[in-house]
C-alpha cells in the first residue's frame, strides 16, 4: 500500500546550535527524549504517548506496544466498515421495518451505510484537494485510500464530532513522517544490506580468521560502491560497530519477536495502523490538556457555564498573551476589529499546517510535539475561574507562544493596515520564507509568559465579546445528520416553538399602551446590547434615560428634521426627552423591524456610512421633543428585566451577526465607562473607519446616564455565548438588539443625510430580515 | 449497491390526491439510484415529484397519463440485471402470469416490471422475475378489492437483487423482503 513515488526524507531539523546558550538544561532533556531524532514517525509516536517514553525502553518494549496499537486498529477497522449486505449471520432477521434501505431510523444497518456514505462524500471532498503540491504522494490512489479510511474509521468512532475540514491536514503530515521514516530505512537497508541479512552459514567459529575472510567474500557482491574499500575489508556483522542510530533502525525492523510482523517499529505494512494511533492520540489530546479535537468541538469544554468553545478560548487565549507581550499591537488589532478566531481557527485547527510549507511543518510540529502534554496545574482552582483549560500544558503555552511570535512576525505589516480585511489578509498570508530558527527561538522565549496568561483568569469581558458566529451559523449543516429529515424536522419544530415564544412577547409589548412602556422595553433592547460586557451596576441617573427612550421612538416613525437641533442638545437632558408622537403607539417590535435590519445590515455592510447616518439622522429627531420621562424611567428598571430575559437568551445569537460592534462596543464601554460615548464608538467602530467618531464624542454627561441605564437593565439579562443556533429568534432578537444599538448612537451621530433615505434604506432591512428568518 | 424504486398507478390527481405521508416521509432524495415508474401518474407534478427525488427516472405510457411523450415499454440495464417496463395495460388477460411471461421473453430482460392491476406481485422464477408494484397511493381500481397503497425497492448487487416492499397496511407500513439471485451474468 505504499506510494509509488519516494519522497525525500525530510532532512529539515532544526539546528542544535540555535538554542545553545540559554536552553542548554532543557536542550539535555531533548536530547534524551530524542533519541529517535531522525526517525521522526518514530519519536512522533513517543511525543504522542503511543510510545513508551522513558529511555530505558527497549525495542522490545516499544514493539509490543505497538504490536497492541496495531491490533486494535485492525480490530476497529473490521468491525466498523459495514456492508449492508453481508448478513451477519443467518440466524439473525432483522426487523425489517427498522432495517430497509428507506428506513429513516439512523442506528438501521442502512442508517449507518447512508452516514458512512455521507461522511465517505466529505471526507473524499477534502482529500482530492489535500497538498496539491506534494500531489505525488498524497494525491496517490493509495495513500488517499489509507487517508480516507483512517478518517472515516475516527469520525465513526467519535460521532460526536463527526468530520471536520482540517481533520484531513492533521493526518497527511503524520502519514508523511512515517513514510519518510520508511525511505530512510530503505536507505539504510540498501547501505547496510548485509545487517539485514543473517548471514550465518559462512561463520564458523573454529577459524575466527576464516571467519573473517568469509565474510569478506560473501560479503562484497552485496555492498554497494558507497562504502569504501577499506571498509568491506574489515566489515563484519557486529550491529554494535554501527552508529547507534543506524542500529536503532536496523533493530526497528526486525521481524523477530513475540509480535512477529505486527511488531516492526518501522513497517509499510502497518502504516495505516500507526497512522491512525497517531492520529487518534493528537485529537484526543492523550489525556494531557491540548487535544485537537477541542478545536473541531463547537460545546464548551467546561460545560454550558464557561460559554465558550474551545477555539474561541485558546484564541482568546492568543490574544491574551499577545495582550502581555506587545500592548501596542494588541490594542491595533482590538480597535480594528480584528478578532483572533478570524485567523487563530486556521491556525489552531491544523496546528499551522497550512501556514508553512510541509518540511517546515514537520520542523515546528517536531518542537510542539517535544512538549509535554501533561495538565499544568496552577491558576485558579475554581472551576467557575478556570483558566484557559484548552490549551493548559507545557505544549499548549508553546502553541499559543508560536502563535504570539508569529504575530510579532509580521507586526509591521499589521500594523500598517488600516481595516480590518487587509489586516487579516496580512495575517492569513504568512509569508513563504520565513526564518523557522528564530520564530521557534521567539515562541520558545515566550513560554513562561505563555504559561503564566494561560493560568491566569481570562480577562471575562474580552471572553464574551469573542462570538460563536463562527460557530454557530454552520453549526448544524456541517455534521452529517444521522438522518437529515429528521434533523430537519426537529429544527422546523423548534422554530416553530421560538416563533410561539417570541409571540407571547411580542403580545406583551403590543399590550403596552404607555409610551414609557414602550420606551422602557425599547430600552431594555439598548441595554440590552451592552449585556456582555460585565457593567458595573450604577445608578441609574433617571434623569438622563428618557432620552434614549426618545430615541428609540423617534427612530420607528418620526422622521422629523429636527436632527442638528438633536445634535446641538447633547448635554441638555430635557432637550432630550422628545415626545414620543406616534412612537409610542406603535409596536415595539414593529419599531425594531425597520431599524434592526438596517442594523443588521450595517452589522454586515461595514462601509455603509450613509445608512448609519440616516438612522443617525432620524434618532436625533428623538431629542427634540422634551417629555416628562422622568417619571417614566423610574419604572423602566423593573418591568424591562421581564421582558429582556426571553430576548437575552436570545442574543447569544446576536453575537453571530454583530460580533464586532458588540466586541467593540463592550471594550470601549469598559474603557470609557461613557454610556452615549460608548455608543458613538461602538457604533462607529461598526465600520472600519476610526476616526469619524472622534469627532463625533459628545459630551461625557449624556452618554453616561444612558449607559448607565443600560448597565443597570442588562444586569438581570444574564448573557451566555451558546453557540446553539435558534434561527428564527436569533435573527429576530439580533435585529431589536441592533436596532436598540444602533438608536442611541444614530441620534448623536451625524447630520442628517435625508430621513427618506433611511426609512427606503429601513425597508430594504425589513425585507432582508424577513428573508432571513424564512431562511 | 444500487437502490431501484418500482412504482406506478398513482393515478393523481383523478383518483387520489398525492402520495400516502408514511411513503412520502421515507422517500428523501439521495438515497435511490433509480426509479422506474410504470405509468398512470398522471399529471407532470408527479413527474416532477419523482424526479426531484432522483433523476434517473423512467416512465411508461399508462392509460390515463397526460404526457403523450412517455414509451410503451422501456428496458434499461442496472449492474448484471436488465429491467423491463411496461404498463401491462396491454398484456391480456391483465395480470396473467403466462401473458407477462411472454413480455418478458419479448423485451429479453430479467426483471419485468408492470402496473395496472394495483395490486402487489412478485413471481419469481429461474430466469427472473416478474413484479408489479401495485398502486403507491391506493387508488381505485375495477379489478382489484381493498387495495393497499405499496411500492417496491430492489437492491440491485451484481449477481443479487434484494426486492424490498412496503405496503401500507391499516395506517402502518409493513415491509417485506424477496431475494433473488441470478444464475449467470448478463452479457
Amino acid at each position: 500500500m505504499s506510494p509509488a513515488a519516494p519522497i525525500e526524507p525530510a532532512k529539515k531539523t532544526l539546528p542544535e546550535s540555535s538554542s545553545s546558550g540559554e536552553l542548554s538544561p532543557e536542550r539535555a532533556d531533548l536530547e534524551k527524549c530524542r533519541r529517535f531524532g531522525d526517525l521522526r514517525g518514530v519519536q512522533w509516536r513517543i511525543d504522542l504517548g503511543i510510545l513508551p517514553s522513558s529511555s530505558s525502553s527497549s525495542v522490545n518494549d516499544l514493539r509490543r506496544v505497538t504490536a497492541n496499537c496495531r491490533r486494535s486498529y485492525a480490530a476497529l477497522r473490521r468491525r466498523l466498515l459495514i456492508n449492508p449486505h453481508i448478513p451477519k449471520d443467518g440466524s439473525n432477521f432483522p426487523d425489517l421495518v427498522m432495517d430497509n434501505p428507506l428506513s429513516q431510523n439512523p442506528d438501521s444497518m442502512w442508517g449507518r451505510f447512508f452516514h458512512k456514505a455521507e461522511l465517505e462524500k466529505m471526507v473524499d471532498q477534502d482529500l482530492s484537494r489535500l497538498y496539491p503540491e506534494h500531489g505525488s504522494y498524497f494525491q496517490t490512489p493509495g495513500c488517499q485510500g489509507m487517508l480516507r479510511r483512517i478518517l472515516l474509521l475516527w469520525c465513526i468512532r467519535h460521532p460526536n464530532y463527526g468530520y471536520r475540514q482540517g481533520m484531513h491536514e492533521l493526518l497527511a503530515p503524520l502519514l508523511y513522517v512515517l513514510q519518510a521514516d520508511l525511505e530512510r530505512l530503505s536507505e539504510v537497508r540498501k547501505q547496510y544490506q548485509d545487517y539485514f541479512t543473517d548471514n550465518f552459514d559462512g561463520l564458523s567459529f573454529n577459524e575466527t580468521d576464516s571467519a573473517y575472510k568469509s565474510d569478506l567474500e560473501k560479503g562484497s557482491p552485496h555492498m554497494e560502491d558507497a562504502i569504501k574499500n577499506q571498509k568491506d575489508q574489515v566489515k563484519d556483522n557486529y550491529l554494535n560497530e554501527l552508529d547507534p542510530k543506524i542500529q536503532t533502525i536496523i533493530l526497528f525492523s526486525d521481524a523477530y519477536g513475540a509480535e512477529g510482523e505486527l511488531g516492526i517499529v518501522l513497517s509499510e505494512k502497518f502504516m495505516e495502523h500507526d497512522a491512525y494511533s497517531m492520529f487518534d492520540a493528537l485529537m484526543n489530546g492523550d489525556g494531557g490538556a491540548v487535544a485537537m479535537a477541542n478545536f473541531f468541538s463547537h460545546s464548551p469544554l467546561n460545560g454550558p457555564q464557561n460559554g465558550l468553545p474551545p477555539v474561541l478560548e485558546a484564541s482568546s487565549a492568543l490574544y491574551h498573551l499577545l495582550s502581555i507581550v506587545d500592548l501596542s499591537l494588541y490594542t491595533h488589532l482590538v480597535e480594528l476589529g480584528v478578532e483572533p478566531q478570524y485567523f487563530a481557527l486556521r491556525w489552531l485547527r491544523v496546528l499551522f499546517g497550512r501556514e508553512f510549507a510541509l518540511e517546515d511543518l514537520l520542523v515546528i510540529w517536531d518542537e510542539i510535539f517535544a512538549l509535554d502534554n501533561s495538565r499544568l496545574s496552577g491558576g485558579s482552582e475554581h472551576e467557575s475561574e478556570v483558566s484557559y483549560g484548552v490549551l493548559k500544558s507545557s505544549r499548549g503555552a508553546f502553541i499559543s507562544a508560536l502563535a504570539v511570535s508569529m504575530i510579532l512576525y509580521l507586526r509591521s505589516s499589521v500594523l500598517a493596515t488600516e481595516n480590518a480585511t487587509s489586516c487579516l489578509q496580512r495575517l492569513l498570508n504568512f509569508p513563504e520564507d520565513v526564518s523557522l530558527a528564530k520564530l521557534i527561538k521567539k515562541a520558545k522565549s515566550l513560554m513562561t509568559l505563555a504559561i503564566d496568561a494561560i493560568n491566569s483568569k481570562p480577562v471575562g469581558v474580552r471572553g464574551q465579546s469573542l462570538s460563536s458566529d463562527l460557530v454557530a451559523p454552520g453549526s448544524p449543516r456541517s455534521l452529517v445528520p444521522e438522518s437529515y429529515w429528521e434533523e430537519k424536522w426537529r429544527v422546523l419544530t423548534k422554530e416553530e416553538e421560538q416563533r410561539r415564544q417570541a409571540t407571547p412577547q411580542k403580545l406583551v409589548q403590543n399590550r403596552i399602551k404607555g409610551w414609557s412602556e414602550k420606551v422602557k422595553m425599547r430600552l431594555s433592547r439598548t441595554e440590552s446590547a451592552c449585556l456582555l460586557s460585565k457593567v458595573n451596576h450604577k445608578i441609574v441617573d433617571r434623569s438622563r434615560s428618557p432620552i434614549r427612550k426618545n430615541l428609540l421612538d423617534d427612530l420607528a416613525h418620526q422622521l422629523g428634521s429636527e436632527i442638528d437641533e438633536k445634535l446641538a442638545s447633547e448635554d441638555d437632558s430635557k432637550v432630550r426627552f422628545s415626545s414620543v408622537n406616534g412612537g409610542s403607539e406603535e409596536n415595539s417590535s414593529i419599531f425594531s423591524d425597520p431599524v434592526s435590519p438596517r442594523c443588521f445590515a450595517i452589522n454586515n455592510d461595514h462601509g455603509n456610512e450613509t445608512e448609519r447616518s440616516s438612522v443617525a439622522s432620524n434618532s436625533s429627531v428623538i431629542g427634540n421633543h422634551p417629555a416628562a420621562l422622568y417619571s417614566a424611567t423610574e419604572e423602566v428598571a423593573s418591568p424591562l428585566p421581564v421582558s429582556d430575559p426571553p430576548e437575552d437568551m436570545l442574543f447569544k445569537e446576536v453575537q453571530n451577526d454583530c460580533t464586532k460592534e458588540r466586541a467593540v462596543t463592550n471594550l470601549r464601554e469598559r474603557r470609557l465607562l461613557a454610556g452615549k460615548f460608548q455608543w458613538l464608538w461602538m457604533f462607529a467602530k461598526t465600520g472600519p473607519e476610526g476616526s469619524a467618531e472622534k469627532g463625533v464624542c459628545t459630551s461625557e454627561s449624556s452618554i453616561s446616564p444612558v449607559t448607565e441605564c443600560n448597565q443597570k437593565n442588562a444586569v438581570p439579562s444574564s448573557s451566555t455565548t451558546d453557540g446553539t443556533s435558534k434561527p428564527e429568534a436569533v435573527i429576530e432578537s439580533v435585529l431589536e438588539q441592533q436596532k436598540a444599538q444602533t438608536e442611541p448612537v444614530a441620534k448623536i451621530a451625524l447630520v442628517g443625510r435625508g430621513q427618506i433615505t433611511a426609512m427606503a434604506a429601513l425597508k430594504e432591512l425589513r425585507k432582508i430580515s424577513n428573508l432571513l428568518s424564512e431562511m | 449497491m444500487v437502490l431501484v424504486m418500482a412504482i406506478g398507478d398513482l393515478h393523481i390527481p383523478h383518483r387520489a390526491m398525492e402520495l400516502p405521508a408514511k411513503f412520502k416521509s421515507m422517500l428523501v432524495p439521495g438515497k435511490i439510484q433509480h426509479i422506474i415508474c410504470t405509468g398512470n401518474l398522471c399529471i407532470k407534478e408527479v413527474h416532477d415529484y419523482l424526479k426531484s427525488l432522483c433523476p434517473n427516472l423512467h416512465v411508461t405510457r399508462g392509460v390515463y397519463d397526460e404526457d403523450a411523450r412517455y414509451p410503451e415499454t422501456e428496458t434499461l440495464t442496472i449492474e448484471q440485471f436488465k429491467l423491463g417496463l411496461c404498463h401491462g395495460h396491454k398484456v391480456v388477460p391483465w395480470g396473467d402470469l403466462d401473458s407477462l411471461a411472454m413480455v418478458q421473453r419479448q423485451l429479453d430482460v430479467d426483471i419485468l416490471v408492470s402496473g395496472h392491476t394495483h395490486r402487489f406481485m412478485a413471481y419469481k422464477h429461474e430466469t427472473g422475475m416478474v413484479i408489479n408494484p401495485g398502486s403507491a397511493t391506493g387508488s381505485y381500481c375495477g379489478m382489484t378489492y381493498d387495495v393497499n397503497p405499496s411500492i417496491v425497492l430492489m437492491d440491485i448487487d451484481g449477481l443479487r437483487v434484494v426486492v424490498y416492499v412496503y405496503e401500507l397496511i391499516d395506517g402502518e407500513v409493513k415491509v417485506e423482503k424477496i431475494d433473488f439471485k441470478k444464475t449467470s451474468a448478463t452479457t
